[in-house]
């Protein structure tokens, strides 16, 4: 008895599973000729961010995306396994990622658990259908790792409040039409209680976007400048000084989700895995392919066990009897350590197997797969330190998961 | 017989792993009687005595129907499979049941493996309730699991069989009552054998191990003779392939356990301890190896769950599945007594600290059934020259 999972699942999710590959063959874009990014995290162009926004459009047009999500706000109310068939086909089909990552698994999701009807109606459709991209502003130049120490404030007004503050590591905001946007509006209050959570315009005056160049040369975030910006009474969401509770909760998604997105070159999978033997049988060291060299066979065996184990334990985390009683979130809160630093592994891994040919760079000829290698690695940083560092992570499992002692 | 491999770059495992009530109810059943009948103390006088094999804890497992466990029931067995198994051995890992139980359940897969339907016939019945203390010769001087290292003989006599050679670390080597293994035999293939002790021929020498939980012995055959039928009528080399894969998925299970009672000791302890006027596990120089540790054990039990599911469900993966998780248990376990002595301190250097017998499990599991380094080499033939 073979047990793919296309045997194992239902006749219906089956029969869905062969209609998504069926149309993902003759739909993935071809390549478009010019450098795309490697995630969401990259997006610089206009004619990235133009190419990647029609294919979630046409994801969106053929329903395969908000499949979980009510009908009634641009879903389809089915069950989440129909969408986690999606991504595995998208993934598998070495699709084109989604670009609004943002607001698809953070803002969409929390919106959707904190959101009024209003706030629902008016945003979900067009998250999925791509026509509204989403950022982030939580970070602020002093407030990374402790994120509750942020400053940036709103100050009510008549209709709304004003927005003063500064945030960075922004991702997408040159892009985006809207910001989840956490900040002070009670300066007495206790650091935690104090902060609110708001769904931001990004077209409101007074907000300036200002790119940022990352350690590969590359864009994709941004500081965003707030002097007096304005937002209406119902950019709130929530109740106010409910700002930290829901943060947690949009992290939890962003933590948690960010895995089999399709999106992220760090994002390691039997693909990515793939890609390195394909890399060791092409490459040749000393006069022999670096395939043949048994430290490198052993090494990324080593790197494919851990993704094995990684890719299992998302599925394992499913079946609440074989995880841990004692710590039932574990198996959830442990992904994004995981999966960031095997994916930074692997991609240092790859250059390593590459030899000299890891010092060529993006735009010279002669790089092997045109320095993605290198490229890869230098952005695998983005997923170790975004989203909460690695260091904060295991804070977070030692402290919550484990119940050592805090480090404050 | 050359190792034959079923090896497939095909992984899956049935999305809910096969789980049910039943295995959750046995994962219950295991610890409240394990927690009872061998808490730590019991552990180190049967230890510390140098009772590797307590036959009566050996009766009392087997008529709670653990050592007959994935027996069919016709032969007496429970009928069960391997998730239901791996979970079992991860409940005995995480209390060190001492005990020839491996020897035992690999004797078991052999004969159902390889043996004809009068073989297992005469045999399984009295593995399965405990009576027939059976175990299985995975090795010889040199350290080889794989069948190309067999160099002991079988030759032919009188319608029978002599049997000549030396074997190592068997499990319940001296004291069982059957012992299975591999023979080469004139025309170079290699035969398992079923060699019903005692036996003038057949000496065993207790090994000191450095697991004192584990009853081990050498096995001299200086011209063993039996009889034809003592040679397993089936296919040899699925026999074999089948005990060194279900070998590495029971010992990655039961080094998962092993790892996590190490896990939450050390957890414990960087709790209680307190220098500097804090507690220890304040410090992130202790605290990051310990969640290091725990995702690591994480990435372990999937692994071995998943192995135990693809072989319940005759997934073709199941041989590289189990593979990894012998690699990466081994390594976990090794990596999670080495911290855990550090993060002891000056105790965990002691007799008194429990850890110590934790490691030495480790250094036996790791070792034994090929060690990382070997299961990585046949897994580098999968991902590299399919
Ligand atoms: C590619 C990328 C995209 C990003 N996108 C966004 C975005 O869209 N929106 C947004 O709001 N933010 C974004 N960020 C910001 C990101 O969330 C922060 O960079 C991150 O939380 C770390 O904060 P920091 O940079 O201030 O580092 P710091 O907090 O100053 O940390 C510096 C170092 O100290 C360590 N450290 C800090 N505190 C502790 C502690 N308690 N224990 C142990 N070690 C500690 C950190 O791990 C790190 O190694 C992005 C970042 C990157 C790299």
């Amino acid at each position: 008895m073979s047990t793919r999972p296309e045997e194992t699942e239902s006749k219906e999710n089956a029969e869905f599973r062969r209609d998504v590959r069926a149309w993902m063959a003759a739909n993935k874009p071809a390549h478009p000729g010019f450098k795309l990014p490697q995630s969401f995290l990259e997006v610089e162009s206009e004619r990235q961010f133009e190419f990647l926004r029609a294919w979630q459009r046409k994801v969106y047009d053929a329903g395969y995306l908000g499949l979980d999500w009510p009908a009634e706000y641009g879903g389809k109310g089915d069950p989440l396994k129909r969408q986690r068939i999606v991504s595995q086909e998208l993934n598998r089909a070495g699709a084109p990622f989604l670009v609004n990552v943002i607001g698809l698994q953070w803002a969409g999701p929390t919106i959707l658990a904190f959101g009024t009807e209003e706030q629902k109606k008016r945003h979900l459709q067009p998250i999925l259908s791509c026509e509204e991209i989403w950022c982030q502003g939580f970070s602020e130049p002093g407030a990374g790792s402790d994120l509750a120490s942020l400053t940036a404030t709103a100050e009510p007004t008549a209709d709304g409040w004003l927005v003063t503050g500064h945030k960075v590591w922004t991702t997408l905001a040159h892009v985006a039409k809207w910001m989840i946007l956490l900040a002070r509006t009670d300066q007495a209050a206790h650091k935690y209680a104090g902060i609110s959570y708001f769904l931001f315009p990004m077209d409101a005056p007074g907000v300036t976007v200002q790119p940022l160049v990352k350690m590969t040369g590359e864009g994709g975030f941004n500081q965003v400048i707030f002097d007096q910006a304005p937002m209406p009474k119902s950019a709130l969401l929530g109740q106010l000084g409910q700002g930290w509770q829901i943060a947690m909760t949009t992290l939890t998604f962003e933590r948690g989700a960010a895995e089999g997105t399709g999106g992220g070159q760090a994002t390691p999978s039997e693909s990515s895995i793939r890609a390195v033997v394909d890399l060791a049988q092409r490459v040749r060291r000393e006069g022999r392919f670096a395939a043949e060299d048994p430290v490198i066979r052993d090494r990324l065996v080593q790197l494919w066990i851990q993704e094995e184990g990684l890719r299992l334990t998302g599925q394992r985390a499913r079946v609440a009897g074989l995880n841990m009683d004692d710590r039932p979130l574990a198996t959830r809160l442990m992904n994004k350590l995981v999966y960031s630093e095997l994916g930074q592994n692997l991609t240092e891994f790859a250059c390593e197997v590459l030899g000299p040919d890891a010092a060529l760079w993006l735009g010279d000829p002669c790089a092997p797969d045109k320095a993605e290698w290198p490229r890869a690695y230098m952005n695998s940083f983005g997923v170790t330190i975004g989203g909460g560092t690695s260091e904060v992570q295991r804070n977070i499992i030692g402290e919550r998961v484990l119940g050592l002692p805090k480090t404050k | 017989m050359s190792t034959k491999s079923s090896q497939a770059l095909r992984l899956e495992v049935p999305t809910d792993f096969g789980f049910t009530e039943e295995h959750a109810l046995l994962r219950q059943e295991t610890r409240r009687f394990l927690n009872e009948r061998l808490p730590m103390g019991e552990l180190r006088k049967l230890a510390d005595a140098g009772i590797a094999f307590d036959r009566g804890l050996w009766k009392e497992i087997a008529e709670l129907g653990w050592v007959g466990l994935v027996l069919p029931e016709s032969m007496g067995g429970a009928g069960l499979g391997w998730l239901h198994l791996a979970i079992l051995l991860e409940e005995m890992g995480r209390r060190l049941v001492p005990g020839p139980f491996l020897g035992s359940l690999l004797a078991g897969v052999a004969l159902r493996e390889g043996a004809n339907d009068a073989q297992q016939a005469r045999w399984c019945p009295g593995i399965a309730s405990g009576d027939l203390v059976a175990t299985i010769a995975l090795t010889e001087a040199g350290g080889a699991f794989e069948t190309s290292g067999v160099a002991g003989t079988a030759d032919p006599v009188d319608g029978g069989w002599v049997l000549r050679g030396r074997k190592t670390h068997v499990l319940g080597g001296a004291d069982a009552g059957l012992v299975v293994a591999p023979f080469r035999e004139p025309s170079g293939a290699v035969s398992l054998f079923a060699v019903e002790t005692p036996n003038a021929a057949l000496t065993a020498e207790r090994e000191t191990c450095i697991d004192a939980t584990r009853p081990t012995a050498r096995l001299s055959f200086d011209a063993v003779r039996v009889a034809r039928d003592a040679r397993l009528e089936g296919d040899a080399a699925t026999a074999w392939n089948a005990v060194l894969v279900r070998g590495c998925a029971a010992i990655a299970a039961e080094s998962v356990g092993g790892a996590e009672s190490v896990l939450l000791t050390a957890r414990d302890y960087a709790i209680a301890r307190k220098q500097f006027d804090r507690q220890i596990g304040f410090f992130q120089a202790i605290k990051y190896p310990i969640v290091d540790m725990m995702c690591g054990i994480e990435l372990a039990r999937s692994l071995a769950s998943g192995a135990a599911a693809a072989l319940d469900a005759g997934s073709p993966g199941a041989e590289t599945l189990a593979r990894m998780a012998k690699a990466h248990a081994s390594d976990v376990f090794a990596n999670a007594v080495r911290k855990g002595v550090q993060i002891h301190g000056g105790y965990g250097f002691t007799w008194d600290c429990d850890v110590h017998y934790f490691f030495r499990r480790a250094m036996w599991s790791r070792a034994m059934l090929g060690d990382a380094i070997h299961q990585r080499r046949k897994l580098a033939d999968v991902l590299f020259d399919r």
